[in-house]
């Protein structure tokens, strides 16, 4: 069976998924880029353009370039927002045969000029009047032939998804298209469901979901609740005119504005300096959601009588917080509509009762909206999967539900928290690290700590601290009968192995006597999210205290360990040391023992060293005297 | 009779329990195999993303330096032929085109006086002119590949060939 495509056909630009390895994979296309634009045109040379490519020859093919055609799928061209629609496009639509949209496109591009005058039937008899879902088609036949080309199978299936507020008639046109264009379309999902289903919210029992996607060119608000096994729409709004590009003309305004009063210059006629001031604005957008001040630099951007002009300025996130405020407080009060208002127009539910918020569209990134949103629910949105690929990565999802690499029971689980085995001092030594994918398994090598030590505890527990005390114990257990010999010598082989029910199994066994001890811990997996959180957190808070409290141990069982070896080191070779060497090892060793168990971390390292070079010392001495020529 | 009856009921039920089985291990063993499968090819194509990353790694570095080439052109393009700071903002702007080679950066040919192509150029005017329609008319910024991939197009005017009309009028 081959592959089903996860399609997430928007309004501006489209991306592709699928599902490999148990994991969603976004699919780059022909171009080598990860979003193709939803736009399709027919060249003056009467080629078919989809894509960037088509994009690129809008400017001077502006009726024969295609794009937002989202908007008119499945309407009526009767409907109060084709006909808003329709005084905005360049291209030209009419009503078709069951008073659905057709949209002028020419057939086999624009006629060349007639020598009776210029263009005059420039959309002579090639014309063809096409209907939404086959332009749409045409998008999905280019992002069908680049999953092809990338995967190198054929794909015959795919799901694709619509805006929560599409009626039937609107995902039935989808659904028609996705067959032109060659799909069988095995399912027409929600966006919002798609991105919930990237976040993995499906599983989670009875809660409201509010998903905020403020995409390129289009504003979309969906309250969801997940029950068993469903998602339920409960509410959309939005603003279907409302979007990052809206930001970008603001910053290109205030920019072109600004330089204008500084140089009195209006460069916004100028084609090539718009052209860099727009790039420049994109990158200014998005360099500020990680700095505070950017600087847009663009020499030589115009000249007047006196020579050349500079375009030098700076934007701080602050000022373009301020350019673009009214509209993120417009889509703040759309969120509040959707949630608070009563039922149509909103989910008529409380904004305390939101459990999870989802960010999806590439201008989610901005801090300003992340910050208003967080402000409104007072919880941390989700984040993670890149914004502008989330859809795509949740319809592969579905697509993986259906063709069973994704079973809800042979879904692959991951452990919440890290397991440890508690070594010597309390530390506790990750031996699963959290989020591994089970089943797993994995085993370490300890010793003894002591001389003649003849049992050892193995002490297992879960959680991120890095002492074992702070962590929550699962379980504990002796294997003796080790024989006795000194400190680590014994070789105690620890297995840790969870299954994929989540049941951790730990076996020690001595290498030796090959005697073994082993426990069963049902459910490590099983914690609540409540309480992973709040083990997280915890972790989180104490991380400095945590990490000083471990690195003071670490130098106790050094320092341990090199007194051991010195006075090891003395007993078998103390005749063959010089007596002041002597001497001052054996000061060393007192001093580092006097200082090793208190709380003086730098006391201990530094005594630490010293014992260790007076070691290197004695060792190199004696070298040097075996290679002394014989007398 | 009846003892009959109960063996023919367990052999119905144990039969329907091994088909069960069956299909259930049929969809295992399909599962695990396309699991194997998926991660040998799974490892391939990493060695080939591997490959990739590394020639693209450097993509958005080069795209901004593509920016500080562009100014070049315009400097030189302000200062005079024979204005004596030329030759050496010339020979700073080849040492830093030179360095970007290197990298995988190419420059996208020269688009005069050709038809117009999408997959190199991105026309953002349409003028007036003595050319056929669709021919290049005004290169305005010039266009680089790194490693074949187009990173950023020519950006040019394209002609509306009405000049040619208006004469023949």
């Amino acid at each position: 069976m081959s592959k089903i495509l996860g399609i997430d056909l928007g309004t501006t630009n489209s991306a592709i998924a699928v599902m490999e390895g148990g994991e969603p994979r976004v699919l780059e296309n022909q171009e080598g880029n990860r979003t193709t634009p939803s736009i399709v045109a027919v060249s003056k040379s009467g080629e078919r353009l989809v894509g960037l490519l088509a994009k690129r020859q809008s400017v001077v093919n502006p009726k024969n370039t295609i794009f937002s055609v989202k908007r008119l799928v499945g309407r009526k061209f009767t409907d109060s927002e084709v006909q808003n629609d329709k005084n905005w496009l360049p291209y030209e639509i009419k009503a078709g045969e069951n008073g659905g949209v057709e949209i002028k496109m020419s057939a086999q591009g624009g006629s060349p000029p007639k020598e009776d005058g210029p263009r005059a039937h420039a959309s002579g008899g090639n014309d063809r009047w096409y209907k939404p879902e086959e332009i749409s088609a045409m998008v999905l036949q280019k992002l069908k032939a680049d999953a092809e080309a990338k995967l190198g199978e054929k794909i015959e299936e795919a799901v694709i998804t619509v805006p929560a507020y599409f009626d039937d008639a609107e995902r039935q046109a989808t659904k028609n298209a996705g067959e032109i264009a060659g799909f069988k379309v095995r399912r027409i999902i929600n966006e919002p469901t798609a991105a919930a289903l990237a976040y993995g919210l499906n599983r989670q029992k009875e809660e409201k979901i509010v998903v905020y996607d403020f995409g390129g060119g289009t504003f979309d608000i969906s309250i969801l609740e997940v029950g068993d096994d469903t998602v339920e729409v409960k509410a959309t709004g939005g603003d279907t005119h409302l979007g990052g590009d809206d930001f970008d003309k603001r910053i290109i305004e205030y920019l072109t504005q600004e330089y204008k009063r500084r140089e009195g210059i209006d460069i916004s006629k100028d084609s090539l300096a718009l052209q860099r001031l727009k790039e420049a604005a994109e990158r200014a957008k998005h360099e500020l959601s990680t700095t505070l001040e950017t600087e847009i630099n663009l020499p030589y951007i115009t000249s007047d009588s006196a020579g050349p002009k500079h375009f030098l300025m700076k934007l701080s996130r602050a000022k373009l917080d301020d350019l673009v405020k009214d509209m993120i407080d417009r889509s703040i009060d759309l969120l509040k509509e959707a949630v608070t208002a009563p039922p149509p127009k909103g989910a008529g539910i409380k904004l305390s009762d939101i459990d999870e918020i989802v960010l999806v569209g590439g201008q989610t990134r901005m801090p300003a909206i992340q910050e208003a949103v967080k402000k409104l629910f007072h919880k941390d949105p989700h984040q993670g999967i890149n914004p502008d690929e989330v859809v795509a990565v949740g319809a592969a999802i579905q697509a993986g539900i259906l063709q069973g690499d994704v079973k809800d029971v042979l879904l692959l689980d991951v452990t919440p928290l890290t397991l440890s085995i508690e070594t010597l001092g309390g530390v506790a030594t990750p031996m699963i690290p959290k989020n591994t994918t089970i089943p797993t398994a994995k085993t370490q090598i300890f010793s003894t700590a002591a001389d003649n030590q003849t049992s050892v505890e193995i002490h297992v527990g879960q959680g991120e601290r890095p002492m074992m005390a702070d962590n929550k114990t699962l379980a504990r257990f002796i294997l003796d009968g080790l024989p006795p010999a000194p400190r680590g010598i014994p070789q105690v082989e620890v297995t840790f192995d969870i299954d994929a029910n989540g049941i951790l199994n730990v076996k020690a066994e001595d290498k030796a006597t090959n005697k073994g001890q082993s426990v069963k811990i049902e459910a490590t997996t099983s914690l609540n999210k409540e309480e992973v959180e709040k083990l997280k957190k915890e972790a989180a808070e104490h991380a400095e205290e945590d990490q000083r409290k471990k690195g003071l141990i670490e130098t106790k069982n050094n320092a341990e360990s090199l007194i051991y070896t010195a006075e090891k080191s003395l007993k078998d070779m103390g005749d063959k040391i010089d007596a002041k060497v002597k001497e001052d090892i054996i000061e060393k060793i007192n001093r580092l023992k006097s200082v090793k168990d208190g709380d003086n971390l730098e006391d201990t390292r530094s005594a630490l060293n010293d014992l260790s070079a007076e070691l290197q010392k004695a060792g190199g001495a004696m070298y040097n005297k075996k290679e002394e020529p014989p007398h | 009779m009846s003892d009959n009856k109960d063996e023919d009921k367990e052999d119905k039920n144990s039969g329907g329990e091994l088909e069960k089985c069956r299909k259930e291990r049929e969809e295992y063993l399909d599962g695990w195999k396309r699991a194997k499968a998926d991660f040998a090819n799974y490892k391939k194509e990493e060695a080939l993303r591997l490959e990739n990353f590394l020639k693209f790694s450097n993509e958005l570095m080069v795209r901004d330096l593509v920016g500080v080439l562009d100014s070049f052109d315009l400097g030189l393009a302000v200062l005079g032929y024979d204005d004596p700071g030329r030759k050496g903002m010339c020979l700073i702007q080849n040492q830093l085109e030179d360095q970007l080679k290197k990298y995988g950066l190419e420059r996208i040919p020269s688009a005069l006086g050709k038809s117009f192509d999408p997959s190199l150029h991105e026309a953002v005017a349409e003028i007036d002119s003595e050319k056929s329609p669709g021919i290049v008319v005004e290169e305005i910024e010039k266009g680089y590949k790194l490693h074949g991939k187009v990173i950023r197009p020519v950006r040019v005017k394209i002609s509306k060939g009405q000049l040619t009309d208006n004469n023949k009028q």
